[in-house]
């Protein structure tokens, strides 16, 4: 990534502006509630930039990531009652998540990518079974399959829950300009583009998907992991739920499938769309289905696609594109 | 639990397979055509329950009675939805039909958890909790009812997609698009009237499955995977073949309940989908 | 020109995606007449029979039936008028048995009333056919698959048929029967538009001719007028062929 053209500098500068913006936020006192808009903001987009990764670069539909969340969610939850740190159970979840990816990849990836779709709903589904059911620390609570409280984490500052998300959610950017740019990249979009030629030409189709499939897992639980940690418990009723499907879906196709920008711009909007309908609760899956269905028809290349064929876009689009 | 009694459990689950095949037909059937696995198909079985109770608490109607209304009504939503929606997702792409029916999915969800809150209902008719005997033991009515109606529906479906001129170019779209529109078959046409068809008999499915179970909103995900799961086990596209693996299914399910206890049963139709995927993916009857 | 001309296209081109497949193509297939499309694999005769079918359609140009232009109609609108096509490799309803696939290939209703009556005269072109009956179609012989695809587009009591690649991968044998058929069906006064890679039969078979190259019409004219090139006759024909 050369950074030749002042145009090129100018972004970098703004971007790089931004992001110090962002993480100074805690410190230079700003609101709780804008605290907790950017950091839902950064887990969603972690997972958001994951879940196009999969699904718009990779031809690969996941509704599996609650699982993927909600298993890091738990092993932070379960680590803290056995002693484990919460920074420890963090990273150990989203290994949990990896190591689950791949487990589940033998049955989901036999076939094509609408299989695929309903094997991995399957999955969050059987886990909230399981975990309503076992419980494997901390005796019975009101019923089985109570959730968890995460202990000993009255040490730390929000602040630094904080900095965590943010730099989860920076780190995706990154992680999905770097996959893209690279040979995974470059062979994710064979597959995409023409599966079976590309495993003609000696691109190991399995192989590739299955790769993004663990890195998508292990990034998403990561994302998750801290936003158990911010919220204090875990449940199983809304961990294994396909209301998180419902968001990265949301956020990624009204931002733009298949786009860098995409996840980001539409993680705003459905951010913002959370607060709004937070008064509407028993609406928000109707209202959120709707739009879904709206945009994909009218225009499926969502935001960004409107913004490409204005001309401000484009010259603005033209710095960042090394 | 385990009482001693096998075989109460294992007819319960072939009666109750006939009851997952209705589920599954109309799914078998899309998906032969389409290549389309329809993401809202359970919880438009599931709108074909609250339709009926509604029908039944509003008007007072039973709910077999029902279909008469039902059917026809989730006929014509279904034409609707493949001109409108799903239709017009196969041109946008791949990943499009997909995403809406997801997105038609929770509407679904979510409108009848507005209508009918989250509370859990069930199609109570003076039948549907009888039993009958056969011998010493006893089984609910309202199994042996949705036996019957899966063997019906299976039967009259094979007929249609065998012995009519719709049904055989269903059928054929399904084998071979491009000779099809040269046998003069209006893809986009079938294509609306197979979405239709598995529409109405999902309105059926959710009659039987109402009076035999109770339904909340969010009962759609289990009956989609017990369709997937049926449509997996049997292969897909033959309607005998799901009629089978509904079977199977079912036994697998009541005889999994018997052996590690009631709460299990969901799990374990989960477990062996994922099972199936992962050693014959294309099913027990599938080409 | 023939008064009797029965399909015209005129200077059509046709797009795959942003790839041009043909250019500027004109062909005029005359009523009841036995005319042959000959070119190499990637000269665009699949494409040209594929638009006049209505499967693709043209980005310029026209495309006219018995005076109708069909230029911008569905596959099965097309179908209703007449014209009906043998697709390459055959393309019969594999699971499907034989008869189930003749009767599908009354769908239109055009040809849904003269099922009965269209069927006979199948069964007298491909008597095999109807010993083969309840038989499911993939399990039928190279030969056998292609007398069902030509007797299920038959069933489409069709004015034109368009037939492609017919002896592909087919015994000289079996090739003779399949063209004894064909004359058979041309005597009933339906016109065939047929590819084919065997140049020499095709010649021999043809009233007329036309030839492809990488989408464009290079040739045309009866086979006696084709043989007078120099430059076809050694590229395409070889000087025996043409010594008929």
């Amino acid at each position: 990534m050369g950074f030749k053209t002042l145009r090129q500098k100018i972004n970098l500068v703004l971007t790089v502006t931004c992001v110090v913006v962002l993480a100074a936020l805690p410190v230079i006192g700003a609101p709780q509630s804008w605290l907790l808009y950017a950091f839902l903001f950064f887990v969603y987009l972690a997972m958001a930039n994951m879940w196009n990764l999969l699904a718009g670069y990779s031809g690969l539909i996941s509704l599996c990531q609650p699982a993927f969340l909600g298993l890091a969610g738990y092993t932070l939850a379960i680590g803290t009652w056995v002693g484990i740190p919460w920074w420890a159970g963090l990273l150990g979840g989203a290994i949990v998540a990896g190591v689950f990816a791949l487990l589940i990849s033998i049955p989901v990836f036999r076939l094509s990518g609408i299989y695929f779709a309903i094997g991995t709903l399957v999955v969050p589904e059987a886990l909230r079974m399981v975990f309503y059911l076992w419980r494997p620390v901390g005796g019975q609570m009101h019923g089985a399959g109570a959730g968890y409280m995460i202990k000993e984490i009255g040490g730390v500052s929000t602040d630094l829950m904080y900095w965590w998300a943010l730099v989860v959610g920076i780190g995706s950017i990154l992680l999905v300009r770097l996959i893209l740019r690279s040979n995974l990249g470059l062979g994710l979009a064979a597959i995409r583009d023409n599966e079976r030629a590309a495993a003609s030409c000696g691109v190991s189709v399995f192989k590739l998907k299955l790769y993004t499939f663990i890195v998508a897992a292990v990034v998403t639980g990561l994302a998750g992991g801290v936003y158990y940690l911010y919220q204090g418990y875990i449940e199983p009723s809304a961990t294994f739920n396909v209301k998180w499907t419902m968001t990265l879906l949301l956020a990624t196709v009204i931002g733009g499938i298949r786009t860098e920008e995409g996840p980001v711009i539409g993680t705003i909007v459905v951010v913002f769309l959370y607060f709004l309908l937070a008064r509407y609760a028993g609406y928000s899956l109707l209202i959120q289905g709707i739009i879904l269905i709206g945009i994909m028809l009218l225009s499926p290349q969502g935001i960004v696609g409107v913004l490409r064929r204005s001309r401000l876009y484009r010259y603005v689009a033209e710095c960042g594109a090394p | 639990m385990g009482s001693g009694d096998i075989i109460t459990p294992l007819v319960m689950g072939l009666l109750l397979g006939g009851l997952y095949a209705l589920i599954a037909l109309g799914l078998s059937m899309v998906f032969g055509v389409m290549r389309l696995i329809n993401l809202a198909h359970g919880d438009l079985v599931a709108l074909g329950s609250y339709g009926a109770y509604a029908l039944m608490t509003v008007v007072g109607i039973d709910p077999i009675v029902g279909l008469v209304i039902s059917v026809p009504a989730m006929f014509l939503l279904g034409l609707a939805i493949q001109k409108y929606l799903m239709g017009r997702a196969f041109a946008i792409s791949s990943e499009a039909p997909l995403i809406i029916a997801f997105g038609i999915s929770l509407v679904i969800q979510n409108a009848n958890q507005i209508a009918w809150t989250p509370l859990s209902r069930a199609l109570n008719t003076p039948y549907s909790h009888m039993s009958f005997t056969i011998g010493a033991r006893q089984f609910p009515l309202s199994y042996l009812l949705d036996f019957a109606a899966g063997v019906v529906v299976m039967l009259a479906l094979r007929y249609f997609l065998t012995s009519t001129y719709l049904g055989r170019a269903i059928t054929a779209a399904s084998q071979d698009k491009k000779a099809a529109q040269l046998m003069g078959i209006n893809t986009n046409r079938v294509y609306g009237y197979a979405f239709a068809i598995a529409m109405a008999s999902a309105a059926i499915a959710g009659v039987f499955l109402g009076m035999t179970f109770p339904f909340t909103p969010t009962s759609g995900v289990s009956f989609l995977t017990i369709a997937f799961g049926t449509v997996i086990i049997g292969g897909l596209g033959s309607m005998l073949g799901t009629f089978i693996g509904g079977m199977i299914l079912g036994v697998f399910q009541t005889l999994g309940g018997y052996f590690l206890g009631p709460a299990f049963q969901m799990l374990i139709v989960y477990v062996i989908v994922l099972v199936i995927l992962a050693v014959r993916p294309q099913g027990l009857f599938g080409r | 020109m023939s008064d009797n001309v029965q399909l015209k296209i005129s200077n059509i081109d046709v797009f795959h995606g942003t790839f041009q497949a043909l250019w500027d193509v004109s062909l005029e297939v005359n009523g009841g007449e036995m005319l042959a499309l000959i070119g190499a694999n990637t000269s665009g005769k699949t494409t040209l029979l594929d638009t006049v079918s209505g499967l693709l359609h043209p980005a310029k140009g026209t495309i006219q039936f018995e005076g109708k232009d069909i230029s911008r109609m569905d596959p099965y609108q097309i179908v209703e008028l007449g014209i009906t096509q043998v697709p390459e490799g055959r393309r019969i309803f594999p699971e499907m048995s034989v008869l189930d696939n003749l009767i599908i290939g009354s769908y239109s209703a055009g040809a849904r009333s003269k099922k009965m009556e269209n069927l006979k005269q199948v069964y007298e072109h491909f008597p095999r056919l109807k010993e083969r009956g309840k038989q499911i179609a993939k399990t039928l012989s190279g030969g056998e698959q292609q007398m069902l695809a030509i007797g299920r587009g038959l069933m489409a009591d069709p004015k034109l048929m368009l037939i492609d690649e017919m002896s592909l991968g087919l015994a000289p044998i079996v090739i003779d029967e399949l063209f004894k058929a064909l004359r058979e069906i041309k005597k009933r006064g339906i016109t065939i538009l047929f590819v084919e890679q065997n140049v020499r039969r095709t010649l021999q078979e043809a009233d007329r001719a036309y030839i492809l190259e990488t989408g464009r019409v290079a040739l045309s004219g009866t086979t006696a007028q084709l043989c007078e090139e120099d430059q076809v006759k050694k590229a395409y024909f070889g000087t025996d062929v043409c010594g008929i």
